[in-house]
């Protein structure tokens, strides 16, 4: 062989082995994993089947471009025996949370009015939630580096931890106010009540964003930080003015799950921003999904009461968050 | 003070399901992702999955795994284990990583497909925890084989291999591309969750996880079980899925399904299994021969299963009983011939008391697998190294992808299973190959084989040297060799003597 390579021993994986630093634990199990963006065709089927086109229309075809995707690291270089460290004690804290709330009889003393807040405004928070989880799911699929992959996958599983404990506090609410509708309307309201449609509207087209820098840009820089501002902060304020203590440190704990979304999201932005023209391509899906979300916020906070200028409060800091990335409008 | 039972709200964490009003439900589940046999929503509603988590309880039972499983690799790794390894069970830890751990990452997307386009509610948050699984999967088995390639680059193909076009590899790819990565939600459950993982990974893990216990790596004994029982978890998505599409009129279209899969995954598993417990374990530490393994784990349990769920006895059993006899033994003679184009160092392994083992596990097996065996001993009793290599090219299954070969000696049964299609011919090693190949032959029909690829210009020219490199040998690692430099022959000089 003419252009064999020296062979010598090896420190770590051949592909990390041009670094200088060690690789950490993070770079050995999270790097260069996906086979499907090794050559032109994805699959190893007929060019023209379903999955072949798709990706290659969705995913290689996506007006989002940069030589090496692979470049992208996960800012909190989680890894799947370090994410059940950090969320084990999460959820240990949220048990802590519910256990303790229970035993204070706190949900007896909420108001009437209050429980149809939460009846209207926070249980059938699971609808968005789920879709949230399957649309971070479809980014799991589509994404094209393993790195960009896993950080989609811990935020579908994020999703999941908040479509349980929504349905938890769904339950227990049911028992101590069985006349509410909990457990019952929440369906209904998420099709049918306006507080809601902005946001049904947001994740049902945000779903059908199937390119997958589309689907990122919706999903992560539209959709979840207008989650983030209406419903988790400003429902949390809410909760705070109407003395639902438990409800204000519930989405205290789901807002540290969406500083680590920001956090990966802003990285993505960044390494996608090395590439000329990919700022124009992000501006303009931001363009078009911004507004979504602010007719979602703005639908939302007017059903919170005593909301104040919750909605201007929820959009400017969502537009914040997308300004600090250099994609404000 | 109290928390509720995970059964008091359970329902409600899947009770997800809503009527889209701004965007058609088709398209946010199209059927070739998500459905295909337009079975109703609300039938898909009653999907109930046996085994049930929530996400409070997922991650401190499974930091309480990867606590252990990592701990016993820590507690082990100053150990000598590795130092005076049995070069045998090094080819298989080899083999196994290289053809697992990649393919464990796929199967995130795999079961991201499901948490997407999954009709169920159920489904698609079972699916969830299926996913991180197979994360976990990917990550034990990349971060454990990784401390190994100081000792021997050949360790480097765990992560490398499925990057590389190794006529394995194309086998691997070829069969996880179609039953894993380009099916919808529904078929891949079936195919996945039931045919795959109920049916095979099954035995892998659990033959495995012995073997490696009696060879004294309980760092591999440890993590093989403890991935088994997130995969005995997960794997339980299938078995739902398929009892609504049977209810629903379906059954043909899952039986074909599993059928499929099964038979694909099958003849890989004979590779990854087979030929490690009857040739690559040394002797005293088999614990079982294939075949009692896959009579008592498949032939017996899977049957079984695949009937209690409503679906019928696959067709070609008969055929798979005959390839339980065969198929390993031949390509056990074929990959150590071959041995310059893997990644793992075979040893041939039938000196007399392996042969004296492999008559009694297989009875004829001197009278056929022993007469191509003769040849070669007798050339390596004779320094005839180089006749041991072969200089003719194999004909290779447009299936499966594995070269076409059958029992030697008197009970060859030589025949030819083709088809033509569109004006090429193809090549198949078994009916169930040809039989998969018919059920969807334009998925199939433009994918080259390594030896279409000689031909072809892709490899160009087709030297030897060209074409060990396009598969990665030379570039990754060196290839392999006899994993004990041909010490099993040594038996057969001292038999002669006497």
């Amino acid at each position: 062989m003419t252009d064999a390579p020296d062979l010598k021993p090896l420190k770590t994986w051949s592909h990390l082995a041009g670094q200088r630093r060690r690789p950490s634990e993070y770079e050995i199990v999270s790097t260069n994993l996906l086979w499907s963006t090794d050559d032109e065709l994805p699959w190893s089927l007929s060019p023209d089947m379903d999955m072949n086109q798709w990706y290659l229309k969705y995913r290689d075809g996506s007006p989002l471009k940069h030589v090496d995707w692979d470049a992208f690291r996960d800012p909190d270089g989680l890894v799947y025996r370090t994410y059940n460290i950090l969320q084990d004690g999460q959820e240990a804290y949220v048990d802590g949370l519910l256990d303790e709330h229970n035993a204070s009889g706190h949900d007896a003393e909420l108001s009437a009015g209050w429980l149809d807040s939460l009846a209207l405004l926070y249980t059938p928070a699971r609808y968005m939630l789920h879709a949230v989880q399957m649309s971070s799911a479809y980014l799991v699929q589509m994404a094209p580096a393993s790195t960009i992959v896993n950080c989609a996958m811990l935020q579908a599983a994020d999703q999941l931890r908040w479509v349980s404990r929504t349905a938890y506090r769904t339950k227990e609410l049911s028992l101590t106010a069985p006349d509410k509708g909990f457990g019952d309307k929440e369906r209904a309201l998420w099709e049918n009540d306006p507080a809601w449609q902005g946001f049904r509207e947001l994740m049902e087209r945000a779903l059908v964003a199937y390119d997958w820098g589309e689907q990122f840009v919706a999903l992560n820089l539209v959709a979840k930080p207008a989650i983030d501002e209406a419903f988790v902060r400003q429902l949390g304020q809410a909760a705070h003015r109407a003395g639902d203590g438990l409800l204000r440190q519930l989405l205290d704990a789901q807002q540290a799950d969406s500083v680590r979304a920001r956090n990966w999201s802003a990285a993505l932005v960044a390494l996608a921003l090395q590439t000329d023209g990919n700022k124009q391509v992000l501006a303009d899906w931001v363009a078009k999904w911004a507004p979504l979300g602010d007719a979602a916020s703005d639908a939302f906070c007017a059903a919170l009461p005593d909301a104040g200028d919750a909605a201007a409060q929820a959009k400017d800091e969502a537009e914040a968050f997308r300004a600090g990335l250099g994609l404000g409008r | 003070m109290a928390l509720l039972d995970r059964s008091d709200w359970y329902d409600i964490a899947r009770d997800t399901n809503w009527t889209p009003g701004y965007v058609p439900r088709e398209e946010i589940f199209p059927p070739q992702l998500s459905d295909p046999y337009g079975i109703p929503v609300e039938q898909w509603e009653t999907f109930d999955e046996p085994y049930k988590v929530s996400y409070r309880e997922y991650v401190k039972i499974q930091r309480e795994k990867d606590s252990s499983a990592y701990s016993v690799k820590a507690a082990l790794s100053r150990s000598k284990f590795h130092d005076d390894l049995d070069e045998g069970w090094a080819s298989v830890l080899k083999l196994h990583y290289g053809a697992v751990a990649l393919t464990e990452y796929q199967a995130c997307q795999f079961q991201a497909r499901m948490v997407r386009f999954g009709p169920s509610p159920s489904m698609r948050n079972m699916a969830t925890y299926g996913m991180l699984d197979e994360l976990r999967h990917a990550q034990l088995q990349l971060f454990f084989p990784h401390e190994l390639v100081s000792r021997d680059r050949q360790y480097d193909w765990a992560h490398e291999a499925a990057h590389t076009k190794n006529w394995a590899v194309l086998g691997g790819r070829h069969a996880i591309d179609d039953i894993m990565m380009c099916r919808d939600a529904v078929t891949g459950t079936i195919m996945v969750s039931f045919a795959f993982e109920t049916g095979l990974t099954n035995l892998q893990m659990v033959g495995l996880s012995t073997d490696a216990a009696n060879m004294g790596d309980f760092t591999f004994a440890n993590m093989i079980t403890s991935i088994q029982s997130d995969e005995a978890r997960h794997a339980q998505l299938g078995s739902p899925a398929i009892e609504i599409m049977i209810n629903n009129g379906k059954k043909k279209e899952a039986q074909q399904a599993v059928d499929v899969a099964f038979w694909r995954m099958w003849r890989l598993f004979a590779i990854t299994v087979g030929i490690p417990m009857d040739y690559y374990i040394p002797l005293d530490q088999r614990h079982l021969s294939f075949k009692e393994f896959m009579h008592e784990w498949i032939i017996r349990q899977y049957d079984r299963q695949v009937r209690d769920l409503g679906l019928e006895t696959p067709w070609y059993w008969d055929l798979l009983a005959d390839d339980i006899e065969n198929h390993h033994h031949c390509q056990q003679g074929g990959i150590w011939s071959w041995r310059p184009t893997v990644w793992w160092n075979p040893p041939g392994a039938v000196g007399p008391r392996e042969r004296e083992w492999l008559e009694e596990k297989y009875p004829g097996w001197n009278d056929s697998y022993g007469t191509y065996w003769d040849v070669i001993t007798d050339n390596l009793l004779h320094g005839r190294e180089e006749k041991t290599h072969p200089e003719c090219i194999p004909i290779i299954c447009n299936m499966c992808q594995i070269p076409i070969s059958n029992r030697p000696g008197e009970a060859w049964k030589a025949r030819a299973l083709q088809l033509e299609h569109e004006g090429r011919r193809y090549n198949f090693c078994t009916e169930p190959c040809r039989w998969i190949f018919t059920t969807d032959p334009d998925r199939y029909k433009h994918h080259l084989t390594i030896v279409d690829r000689m031909y072809s210009g892709e490899i160009d020219p087709p030297t030897l040297d060209n074409v060990l490199t396009y598969m990665g040998i030379g570039v990754v690692s060196e290839g392999g060799r006899d994993g004990h430099d041909y010490s099993w022959v040594d038996g057969f000089r001292t038999q002669a003597a006497e």
